[in-house]
């Protein structure tokens, strides 16, 4: 009997519960349909509409960049990339036609290599995957007229920078890639899309944001694979503003000719202006390939070198001052009326302090000196035995006017502040006390006080111009701002002379014999690491100072035989316009050396 | 057991559920009118109408036949070959099981040149007829008719199951449960076989393929891969969210015409739908779905014949299960399955079963009447 294995009642009761259970499941899902096309609709509307509108950014070409003469220091290029749709490349036939198609232009490609590029890109089938880059204009115009290109592929034009003076000037013009996430996150998010360039360093890097432009907006309907099906709008892209820097370019080639295999730099800068007419660190790099893309492997190989090329030493090196620093040292004694003009010391080849010897470099002595011959000879003891009567906070707050431990300001970025040290400071990262050897080993330049060419230079230019501490500038644009040094001017003026007797009769005697007079003031700083770095600092014409140079050869022992011709010749190059030319009385030259590069021109 | 039943065609005339053929057809014809936006653009050179919707209109056509001719056959003749039948839709499975591995991939269907003949389709109906047959006279509220149901649940859906094609196989899980619970098993049978269903979920990501994986996984979380598996849900959301109250208007639909939906004529067909005619056109199709499954179930609830019943309960879970996965997936609520929308999405297979179906569903009503009077 049925009726014992269950009751009719109870099936009609089941029935009646799966019906229930039937008219609640769709009660929810017209509710899930109202909640999404009534409650919700206008977002679905909104996101509707942008589906079908594509926003295509057009990146303008960046501004370029020439030197002070017009030539080009960095530049914009015009390629092609030949892109396509992978609903459209994987087809066999398709592929076949591609390959055959590119070998016939004259781009190797195998069908092999073609579906691995195809499946390395591939994110989905109306992502549109390049096939081939940096194609010439007529390269592509070549393509386009071919038959088979047309249904497959088409062309997307890309500006890509270029570097024409290569690592004459890398570091002053940076280089541009492709912004990292990093940067996307710090930026403007209107302004910038991942995969887009952006400068990296240097001027690209100061002045991205004049050199960068606007982009444009081109908003078109396409359909689910992207194609274009018509126009919606279009906003012009603006170009960026071209700029024109106060660099040199062929003094950026004489320095990095007169510098050679050393390593350390040559800066020259107008005194009057504060505009970089040169600006070279030694090795330098060329920073096309950073910018066409290189491996992760040959950006360790160039970041990881000993030799640092991609460090700006001029104003990233912070080195010890050693002599060049004994005008801030004068300017000091003199402000301080520790000394005056008629102040005198003998030097007997050393100070002692103590009972421990500081050493003058001359180890017979230099006899009596006063203010004025005690720069020419670059004597230590002078310097020692006044200083050291002074202490230390007077010597720190000339310094400090000379701009010692602060950064100059330059236009570009990746400036040290170098270290303008005293008994606070070393009390602070020593944890120790401040002695008087220490205020001696100041007094010339050595021991905590630490500074970068440029600082260096801009402290001569002042002297130079009398009494203007200047921001260095590498943008003609830029404007001209100073400091006043707010030190008496008969203080600089014998300072000044000082200086001037150094080339006339000093130890920068070697300077002075290229063509022009000048004035400056050579440097040997100890290096604990290895050999002595050479420097040299100064300016001419000595009447009307026009331009300052400094040079720093690290490892290059004497400031005298290294750094001075360096900067003699530099000087003479600037002020003259000819590259000096040894072996031959002055009027002899011809006026096509400029740009030659003879033997005879290197010294050692 | 070797008694003919007939049924006459005035008593066909007197006693059909004229709601029910009504609104079948209502349904058949709106899924004609998605198809033909759908497909639309595939539409080639001038030809105003794509071979999509031409081809539909002849699988309804041959539908119509076929519904005919199963009321005029009566669902009890067609039962009694329900053992017979079921044993060869076990075999046509397997058999594709051993032909889809010696072609290294997934083989749904067999090619007869003119249609692609779909067992897992066709078991559907068969599947109904010998479990409402199997549970009628041996009801699973003994551990033999328990055991007996779910063997040949299995033979049927383990080699679905194997294709692979969860979607399917979920259908017949779905018929299977229906069945016990009208059939009279023991709530806390049901209980526990709801529980041990939702505790074997996690076993089935086990078994599940890489593609199916990343399909349940971009059904929690569309932006997982928008670009690639997320994209079809993401696309089908704005489809039919953007339809609004109104709709944009019958071949206005953008989602659909550019191409932002995959498989908009089969899978998608309802996204399609809503998109050109608003919650009013989606909630009326609901409306109508709605009243043939309340019908189907009423005509269970009315025949005495417990065959009948549990065939027409086998029938409503089906059709129930495909349309809400159908609706649900299209709104982003589902995992995408391929499951498709019954009397709507474009398939040969598909509409006959379902004609087949609704054919014999009619035929117990008829039936049930005329024992009436």
């Amino acid at each position: 009997m049925a009726d014992q294995k269950y009751s009719k009642f109870d099936t009609m009761r089941r029935i009646g519960f799966l019906q229930g259970a039937l008219a609640i499941s769709f009660l929810l899902l017209a509710a899930g349909l109202f909640y999404f096309q009534v409650a919700n609709g206008d977002t679905y509307v909104k996101l509707a509409s942008q589906n079908r509108l594509r926003i295509l950014r057009m990146v303008p070409p960046r501004g370029s960049i020439t030197d002070i003469n017009g030539a080009p220091l960095a530049v914009n290029v015009r390629t092609f990339n030949i892109n396509g749709y992978p609903v459209d490349l994987q087809k066999e036939e398709n592929v076949r036609k591609v390959t055959e198609l590119l070998n016939r232009r004259g781009i190797p490609m195998t069908e092999e290599k073609f579906r691995e590029t195809v499946s390395n890109q591939y994110s989905a089938p109306y992502r549109s995957i390049t096939v081939a880059t940096n194609l010439t204009f007529a390269q592509v115009a070549e393509m386009v007229m071919d038959k088979d290109f047309g249904h497959i592929l088409f062309p997307t034009p890309v500006w890509k920078r270029s570097y024409p003076a290569a690592q004459y000037a890398a570091h002053i013009v940076g280089y541009v890639a492709e912004i990292t996430k990093e940067e996307l996150e710090t930026k403007d998010p209107g302004a910038y899309r991942g995969g887009d360039i952006i400068g990296k360093n240097g001027i690209e890097g100061e002045y991205e944001s004049v050199l960068r432009g606007a982009a444009g907006e081109e908003v078109i309907e396409v359909d689910s694979r992207g194609r274009k099906l018509r126009d919606v709008s279009y906003v012009r892209s603006s170009k960026g503003e071209d700029m024109t820097l106060a660099i040199d370019l062929a003094a950026q080639r004489y320095a990095a000719e007169l510098i050679g295999k050393y390593r350390g730099s040559v800066i020259a800068m107008n005194v009057n202006d504060g505009s970089i007419r040169c600006m070279y660190s030694s090795p330098s790099y060329d920073p096309n390939p950073l910018t066409w893309g290189i491996s992760s492997k040959e950006w360790a190989a160039l970041t990881d070198h000993h030799e640092r090329p991609m460090m700006n030493r001029a104003i990233s090196g912070a080195y010890p001052p050693a002599s060049t620093f004994k005008i801030i040292t004068g300017s000091a004694l003199l402000e301080n009326k520790v000394a005056n003009q008629n102040t005198t010391v003998v030097c007997r080849g050393y100070f002692e302090l103590g009972g421990k010897r500081f050493r003058c470099w001359k180890h017979s002595g230099h006899g009596r000196e006063n203010i004025v011959t005690a720069l020419r000879d670059s004597c230590d003891v002078f310097f020692y035995e006044l200083s050291n009567q002074m202490g230390i906070n007077g010597l720190i707050r000339t310094a400090s006017k000379f701009g010692v431990g602060q950064k100059t300001g330059i236009d570009i970025v990746g400036e040290a502040s170098g270290t303008l040290a005293g008994p606070e400071w070393k009390k602070k990262r020593i944890k120790e006390n401040w002695y008087g050897g220490d205020t001696v080993n100041y007094s010339i330049g050595q021991g905590y006080v630490l500074m970068t060419p440029l600082q260096v230079l801009r402290a001569y230019a002042a002297i130079a111009n009398g009494g203007r501490l200047l921001k260095p500038r590498i943008n003609t644009k830029a404007p001209v701002e100073s400091t006043a040094l707010d030190i008496p001017p008969d203080v600089l003026k014998l300072i000044k002379r000082g200086v001037e007797e150094v080339t006339r009769s000093g130890t920068g005697r070697r300077a002075a014999s290229y063509g022009i007079k000048i004035a400056g003031k050579t440097g040997t700083a100890q290096n604990s690491q290895g050999e002595d770095h050479a420097w040299f600092v100064g300016y001419a014409p000595v009447d009307r100072p026009q331009y300052a140079v400094v040079a720093i050869a690290e490892a290059g022992k004497g400031g005298s035989s290294v750094a001075a011709p360096i900067v003699g010749k530099m000087l003479n190059f600037l002020i003259n316009g000819k590259k000096y030319e040894e072996e031959k009385p002055q009027e002899n030259k011809t006026p096509a050396a400029q740009g030659t590069e003879t033997a005879a021109d290197r010294e050692h | 057991m070797a008694e003919r039943f007939s049924t006459s065609w005035s008593d066909i005339k007197k006693n059909a559920d004229w709601l029910f053929v009504l609104v079948t057809l209502f349904l058949f014809a709106f899924g004609l009118a998605a198809i033909y936006s759908a497909s639309a653009s595939f539409a080639k050179g001038s030809a105003a109408v794509s071979g999509f919707v031409v081809r539909q209109i002849i699988w309804g056509g041959i539908g119509a036949f076929i519904y005919i001719a199963a009321v005029k056959t009566d669902y009890r003749n067609v039962m009694k070959l329900a053992a017979p039948l079921l044993i060869c839709t076990v075999l046509m499975l397997t058999a594709l099981l051993i032909l889809g591995h010696t072609a290294k991939g997934a083989q749904r269907w067999f090619n007869l040149g003119f249609f692609r003949f779909q067992p897992s389709e066709f078991g559907k109906v068969v599947f109904a007829l010998a479990l409402s047959k199997l549970c009628a006279a041996l009801p699973p509220n003994t551990p033999r008719g328990i055991g007996a149901a779910i063997a040949v649940a299995g033979a049927v859906m383990l080699p679905i199951m194997l294709q692979p094609d969860l979607g399917s196989s979920l259908v017949y899980a779905v018929m299977l449960f229906a069945v016990f619970i009208v059939a009279g098993m023991p709530v806390r049978i049901l209980a526990s076989i709801a529980g041990a269903g939702a505790a074997a979920l996690p076993l089935l990501w086990l078994v599940m393929k890489p593609y199916q994986k990343m399909r349940v996984m971009v059904f929690l979380d569309p932006t997982v891969d928008p670009q690639g598996a997320g994209y079809n849900v993401i696309q089908s959301r704005i489809a039919v969210g953007s339809g609004g109250l109104f709709g944009k208007g019958f071949m206005h639909g953008t989602q659909g015409k550019l191409h932002f939906l995959p498989e908009p004529h089969t899978d998608f067909i309802f996204s399609v739908f809503s998109e050109e005619f608003g919650f009013i056109g989606a909630a009326l199709v609901l409306l109508l779905f709605a009243v043939l499954l309340w019908r189907i179930l009423n005509i269970s609830q009315y025949t005495k014949d417990m065959n009948g019943k549990l065939f027409c309960v086998a029938v409503a879970a089906w059709l129930w299960f495909q349309i809400a996965e159908s609706v649900a997936m299209s709104m982003g609520l589902a995992p995408v399955t391929g499951i498709p929308l019954p009397l709507f999405s474009y398939g040969g297979s598909s509409i006959l079963v379902i004609s087949l179906a609704l054919g014999l569903v009619q035929s117990v009503n008829v039936a049930a009447k005329q024992d009436r009077f």
